[in-house]
């Protein structure tokens, strides 16, 4: 038996995984002053439903996977350690001036970003190592001795360093690493070119800060859940999400614990991955995970989840870049909490303010006051009101209706049911966009895509969204409403390799280009044999970070071999290179050679059999089918069959207008589209080509 | 095609805002294209490059990403010149343009224009990107040529909105020119190709949108769009006080007749609240002078406009709809104004449009509290150099980049404290250069990127601080060429800030001694000789006296403030575990506010 626990802003999610691939799902609320309250209340939730004592629960667990958003709330809220910045001489802003840009250039209430690390802890070590490695000025011992003294002095709880081309030469940051470890024994420390050995120095020395900053914490986190879940009675293994979509055991997140910094939303293309196989029998995916405040797209292409270099941590431009790969993920704040507003140019706009938990919508009866995209939902029938959440939570129609009669209606001379479609039309079509611009990015057409459907909300307009975008297949996981948990129990044991590597197709030395391969392969064995011990399988797939002369964005190539033994093999490299270009950018220049930054090498230890979680589709119960008004955006008012999820079995299907409930989930089927039962328990829904009216162009931004 | 549902309000205001997402999205893409393919540092790393959609009526529609002094004006102007000179458009045309006497900023930007043409031959919008090249063909190794006496010594090649494209296909004849005309012209090529993809990835998602909700709701649109804009900014300029102002500040002096003494810029901002309406007037300047620093008509009036917008908030959508309520008065053969063939406006983009925004926030800033901004530190200092030269790792090849380095400058506002890395007309949008990238591309080394504490214009909300950046050359011997401003004169506070500090430049020999540089020259530099630069710092908004103490002890503790100068000129006095002192900060302002109302009494102008 295998637990995956997410935690997340409101509600911690638990899937058990059983031997024979069934599963089941669980919620708590989250209990963020000590999260790991949360964790152990939802497996005695799950221990209650299965009639038997915790530790009795926990015995049986082979595997404890988790996400967490600890560490991004640690920063989000300025509860990392106090952390101090050691750069090369000359070089102290690194961390203020970071890459520039801005947006919105007429903006002047958002003030300048403040660096990760204050100048106050921010200190020159006298040394210098030059673009080919060569040591330009020696490193000077003495000064860094005073520096450590004066950290000493300060109570810094961490340090990251980032030296200038140590990627190149570590022999500086190593030096200076072992002074640290020397005379501050205790005090963590990251060296920047062995966390993240990528070009670009305000990238590694971000990661480096930011890693730091969370060792303490993390640390401390990690160890005390693995032995309360021990005293609990757990006596398996326990693995962290990372960022990139895949698992790394605790203990090396707690040594690079900027790793689980998108632990949670990482997993969510890991589900959608087997989903689109298993029920859309496609490679290729549009995964969108509607949580209360954001709406989440992630991409599958051709069976690979794309990562981007540029995450950031807050907005782009104004919070801080960590530097590393993740899974490129497209949030907008477009959630069933955002909040529907008329500004005074009487434009209608949804989000990005949103209810969040507290309040919450108006509908909730909790103290909102203003329009959510919930709301509009409960006005134009998509909801349920007496079975929301199961009928756990009881909703107030009268009061959606005139929140949006008042803020929305009124305001714009709108009918009520008018002004309720409007808002899901503005949200649905900020969600398309949101869609398109992750999709164009990335070379990925929508219409041969499968788009997934996750996240509690998501079933109330993702039939406009495929519409709107021409997929022709949408697909429901029965886990949708915990997409997260579940795609860590699909993930794989996975850590990522980097080395700087430049040379040109016109001059590659195939030596040295094997030299790096080589030991690129050689770290990763080491972590298979650690880590991987266990797996059923392990692969190691190469790349190279490439780009034209002059260019200065590379797109990673994945290379065929491991070694290039003759010319050949530097040709077919360059065709691959131009042919990648060709997909994502539309253009390419044959004739060019390519130039090489980085290699990279990704291991991945296979950790359970890829064809489990199919046997889901719970007993059928025969509930009585049902009826109710509901307003569709194209059609106006319509009866609309309302179908129990548990009542469809394997194959049964249903035709719009219709809604399908459970207790986790609300999935409305418009009219012309239908709605199938997978043997997997998905619910896979066929949509009618061009619904809207409105045509999905190319790429998008919120509306403003 | 539409539900046809319930009866549509005159205005759709969900379709308003769907389309214009839309419009957004498709400006996005364009730049995306651009930004990621590109060649010239300058493009793929500085960001300096614009993209934008025009109507049919030759109206800025959505220009989202894009460098503010690029676009404001100029696509307006080039579209119609288009319309002029190739009054029978068709799809699969694109020109190439960077004339500056008919709309462009200066020639280093090179637009690529294309008509977005129906099935019936129907013009229906045009799409533009702008980028500046590396190197246009100039008489020397540099895209901006501050000492051209004319567009001859310039020796940029001038292309008056020339086709490119016929039937989407290259006229190779042009291209052909450019080839043998622009330096290290494989890496033109690939900057060329780049903007081409943007223009017609713009132009397909137009034709597709078009067809799918009709011409004429496209049209409607526009208008809708532009209406609901125009009510914002009326809105905006109802909530600013009445009045007329003139606020004047000066260029630095050029070794050419009529700019010895500097080049004095005045702007007189009238702000009709009532009618809901601003006209800056700039007619009140000298005559184009023998140098490149003459500006555009394009870039001229984008200043102006820029030096308004900052006042008026992020909520004004900036296109054609809102520009109805602002007014720019210039005049032909005038520095700030419309230039005469053949003065040369090779720095058309800094330099005088920055003074002339500038001059703008200063009047607006006499209004009234909370309004204006101080003036922007000047850009383009030494830092920012285009550099030239053979790189030995590469078999001695011939390069050339200007390198996006070092700019700071940003004015202390009304809302807080500076934008750092805010360089002029871009306001922040553009983006810097890596030091590990610039080494890796370029055989230099960047010995030092700081910021120079103390330079910063002080003030209630201070200015941006000095960056320090120094080059060496490696293995090379490499030429500098650099067109910066602000070396004389400061970037002026507003409202009783104070001026940010001046920029400067050095040349170290190997000995360590040091040579002062002018703000635009240009010099060679052997291994073991570094370029020292300094950029201008921008200017503080308000009293120094009147600054937040605890900004100030913040100030200090981070190295941007001195505890002397926090003293001297914030009178924030700190003790020894850097705490503020009560009691000897209050004496110490007192003195302060005392000094500066017996200054006021004679100062009354703000003329520098």
């Amino acid at each position: 038996m295998r637990f995956a626990v997410d935690t997340g802003g409101t509600f911690t999610d638990l899937v058990i995984e059983h031997a024979d691939g069934a599963f089941e799902l669980h919620k708590s609320p989250t209990t963020p002053d000590d999260p790991a309250r949360g964790i152990l209340d939802v497996l005695a939730v799950a221990a209650a439903a299965r009639g038997v004592e915790l530790d009795a629960l926990l015995a049986e667990g082979e595997m404890f996977l988790h996400g967490t958003t600890r560490a991004v709330n640690a920063i989000i809220t300025g509860n990392t350690a106090r952390t101090a910045f050691l750069t090369t001489a000359g070089h102290p802003d690194v961390l203020v001036f970071r890459e520039g840009g801005r947006t919105d250039p007429f903006d002047y209430t958002r003030p300048y970003p403040e660096p990760y690390v204050p100048r106050a802890l921010t200190f020159e070590v006298p040394e210098r190592i030059g673009a080919q490695g060569e040591v330009v000025r020696g490193l000077e011992e003495a000064p860094v001795l005073e520096t450590i003294a004066r950290l000493r002095e300060l109570e810094v709880e961490a340090i990251g360093v980032c030296l200038l081309w140590a990627t190149v030469n570590p022999a500086h940051e190593l030096r200076v690493g072992e002074l640290l470890a020397e005379h501050l024994p205790d005090v963590p420390v990251t060296l920047s070119h062995k966390l993240n050995p990528t070009l670009r120095e305000y990238r590694r020395a971000s990661s480096a800060v930011i890693d730091a900053s969370l060792k303490p914490l993390m640390t401390d986190y990690l160890h005390g859940l693995e032995q309360r879940l021990r005293d609990a009675g757990f006596g398996g293994r326990m693995v962290m999400v990372t960022s990139n979509a895949g698992v790394l055991d605790a203990a090396h997140v707690a040594d690079e614990p900027i790793h689980s910094i998108n632990s949670g939303p990482a997993m969510a293309p890991v589900a959608g991955r087997h989903f689109a196989r298993v029920d859309g029998a496609s490679d290729t995916a549009i995964i969108a995970d509607t949580g209360g405040t954001t709406y989440d797209v992630s991409l599958v292409r051709r069976g690979r989840i794309p990562t981007t270099r540029e995450t950031w941590l807050g907005a782009p431009y104004f919070g801080h870049m960590t530097g590393f790969p993740s899974v490129d993920i497209k949030s907008v704040g477009a959630g069933g909490g955002s909040i529907a507003w008329v500004d005074d140019g009487n434009l209608l706009h949804v989000g990005p303010r949103s209810a969040s938990a507290v309040p919450g919508p108006v509908a909730y009866g909790r103290g909102g006051t203003e329009p959510t995209v919930t709301d509009a939902s409960l006005v134009l029938g998509f909801l349920d009101p007496q079975y929301f959440l199961g009928g756990k939570m009881k909703l107030d129609v009268e009061g959606a209706r005139a929140a949006i009669e008042r803020q929305v209606a009124q305001p714009l001379g709108l009918e009520v049911d008018d002004a309720a479609a409007a808002i899901l039309t503005l949200a649905t079509d900020q969600m398309v966009m949101a869609i398109k611009e992750i999709t164009i990015n990335q070379g990925v057409d929508p219409t041969g895509a499968v788009l997934i459907g996750g996240g509690g909300a998501a079933g109330l307009n993702s039939v406009a969204v495929a519409a709107q975008l021409g997929c022709p297949q949408l697909i429901i996981p029965q886990v949708g409403a915990v997409l997260s948990a579940a795609g860590a129990l699909m993930s794989d044991l996975m850590a990522d390799h980097a080395a700087t590597f430049v040379a040109s197709t016109a001059s590659l030395d195939r030596e040295q280009a094997n030299v790096v391969l080589a030991d690129l392969r050689a770290r990763c064995e080491r972590f298979a044999a650690a880590a991987g011990a266990s797996a059923a399988e392990t692969t190691i797939e190469f790349a190279f970070e490439a780009r034209y002369p002059h260019q200065v964005w590379e797109l990673e190539v994945p290379l065929r071999r491991e070694r290039f033994e003759g010319a050949e093999d530097v040709a077919r490299f360059r065709e691959d290179f131009h042919a990648l270009h060709q997909d994502i950018f539309a253009v390419h220049q044959p004739e060019a050679e390519v130039e090489i930054l980085g290699a990279r090498a990704r291991v991945s230890c296979r950790l359970r059999d890829p064809d489990l979680m199919q046997v889901a589709v719970a007993a059928a119960e025969d509930l009585p089918a049902d009826e109710r008004r509901v307003y569709f955006p194209d059609h106006g008012w319509a009866d609309a069959q309302v179908v129990h999820l548990d009542a469809m079995r394997s194959d049964a299907s249903v035709a719009g207008p219709a809604v399908i409930e459970s207790p986790f989930t609300t999935v409305v089927v418009d009219p012309g589209a239908s709605a199938r039962r997978a043997e997997s328990g998905s619910l896979v829904l066929t949509i009618p080509a061009a619904a809207g009216d409105l045509p999905a162009a190319t790429t998008a931004g919120a509306a403003s | 095609m539409t539900a046809g549902s319930v009866a549509v309000p005159a205005v759709d205001p969900v379709r308003l805002a769907v389309i214009t997402n839309r419009m957004e999205s498709i400006v996005r893409a364009m730049s995306n294209t651009l930004f990621r393919t590109a060649r010239s540092g300058v493009i793929n790393t500085g960001r300096d490059f614009s993209a934008c959609i025009v109507t049919r009526e030759d109206e800025l529609l959505a220009a989202a990403e894009s460098l503010p002094i690029h676009v404001l004006s100029g696509p307006d102007l080039v579209a119609r010149y288009m319309k002029r000179v190739h009054p029978d458009l068709r799809a699969g045309d694109a020109f190439l343009h960077n004339s500056p006497y008919e709309g462009n900023s200066h020639a280093a930007d090179h637009c690529l224009v294309a008509p977005v043409v129906d099935a019936e031959g129907e013009h229906h919008f045009t799409v533009l990107v702008k980028a500046h090249l590396a190197d246009a063909g100039n008489s020397r190794p540099t895209s901006m040529m501050m000492r051209a006496r004319d567009v001859y010594q310039e020796g940029a090649l001038i292309f008056p909105c020339v086709k490119v494209q016929e039937d989407y296909e290259h006229v190779e004849d042009v291209l052909r020119m450019c080839r043998a005309r622009i330096r290290v012209p494989e890496m033109w090529w690939g900057d060329y190709l780049a903007m081409l993809g943007a223009v017609r990835v713009a132009e397909r998602e137009l034709l597709a949108l078009g067809d799918e909700l009709g011409w004429d709701a496209l049209h409607r649109y526009t208008r809708d769009w532009f209406d609901y804009s125009e009510r914002r900014m009326e809105s905006a300029i109802r909530r600013l006080p009445s009045g007329t102002r003139t606020a004047c500040t000066a260029h630095d002096p050029m070794p050419v007749a009529g700019a010895e003494h500097g080049v004095p810029i005045a702007a007189t901002v009238t702000v009709d609240a009532e009618a809901a309406r601003i006209e800056v007037d700039l007619r009140d300047n000298g005559d184009c002078v023998a140098a490149g620093i003459n500006t555009t008509e394009a870039t001229a009036r984008t200043a102006a406009m820029i030096g308004v917008l900052n006042s008026l908030g992020s909520e004004v959508p900036v296109n054609g709809g809102s520009f109805r309520r602002l007014q720019v008065d210039l005049r032909v053969n005038c520095v700030a104004g419309i230039p005469l063939h053949p003065f040369s406006c090779s720095v058309a983009t800094t330099g005088i449009p920055e003074r002339i925004a500038g001059a703008v926030q200063l009047a607006l800033s006499q209004l009234g509290p909370d309004i204006g901004m101080a003036e922007a530190g000047g850009m383009l200092p030494a830092s920012t150099s285009v550099v030239s030269g053979g790189d030995p790792r590469r078999g001695g090849a011939p390069f050339i980049d200007f390198l996006c380095f070092g700019i700071t400058g940003g004015p202390g506002h009304p809302r807080g404290d500076a934008w750092l890395n805010f360089a002029g007309g871009c306001l922040g949008m553009n983006a810097r250069d890596s030091v590990e990238v610039a080494e890796l591309l370029h055989p230099l080394r960047i010995e030092c990127n700081r910021i120079v504490p103390d330079t910063e214009g002080a003030g209630r909300h201070r200015g941006a601080p000095s960056n320090q950046v120094e080059y060496t050359p490696v293995g090379a011997t490499l030429e500098f060429i650099w067109s910066g401003e602000g070396t004389t004169n400061p970037a002026a506070g507003a409202r009783g800030g104070g001026a940010g500090a001046r920029g400067a430049q050095r040349k170290r020999g190997p000995d360590g001694a040091e040579v002062e540089l002018d703000a635009f020259e240009s010099t060679t530099l052997a291994p073991g000789e570094t370029l020292v630069s300094f950029s201008a710092g921008g200017g503080g908004y308000g009293r120094s006296t009147e600054r937040d103490p605890e900004a100030v002890r913040k100030d200090v503790r981070e190295g941007y403030v001195s505890r002397a100068r926090a003293a001297e000129v914030y009178g924030v006095v700190l003790d020894a575990a850097g705490a503020i002192d009560p009691a000897a900060t209050a004496s110490r302002r007192a003195d302060l506010l005392q000094a500066a109302a017996a200054a006021d009494g004679f100062a009354g102008s703000p003329v520098r």
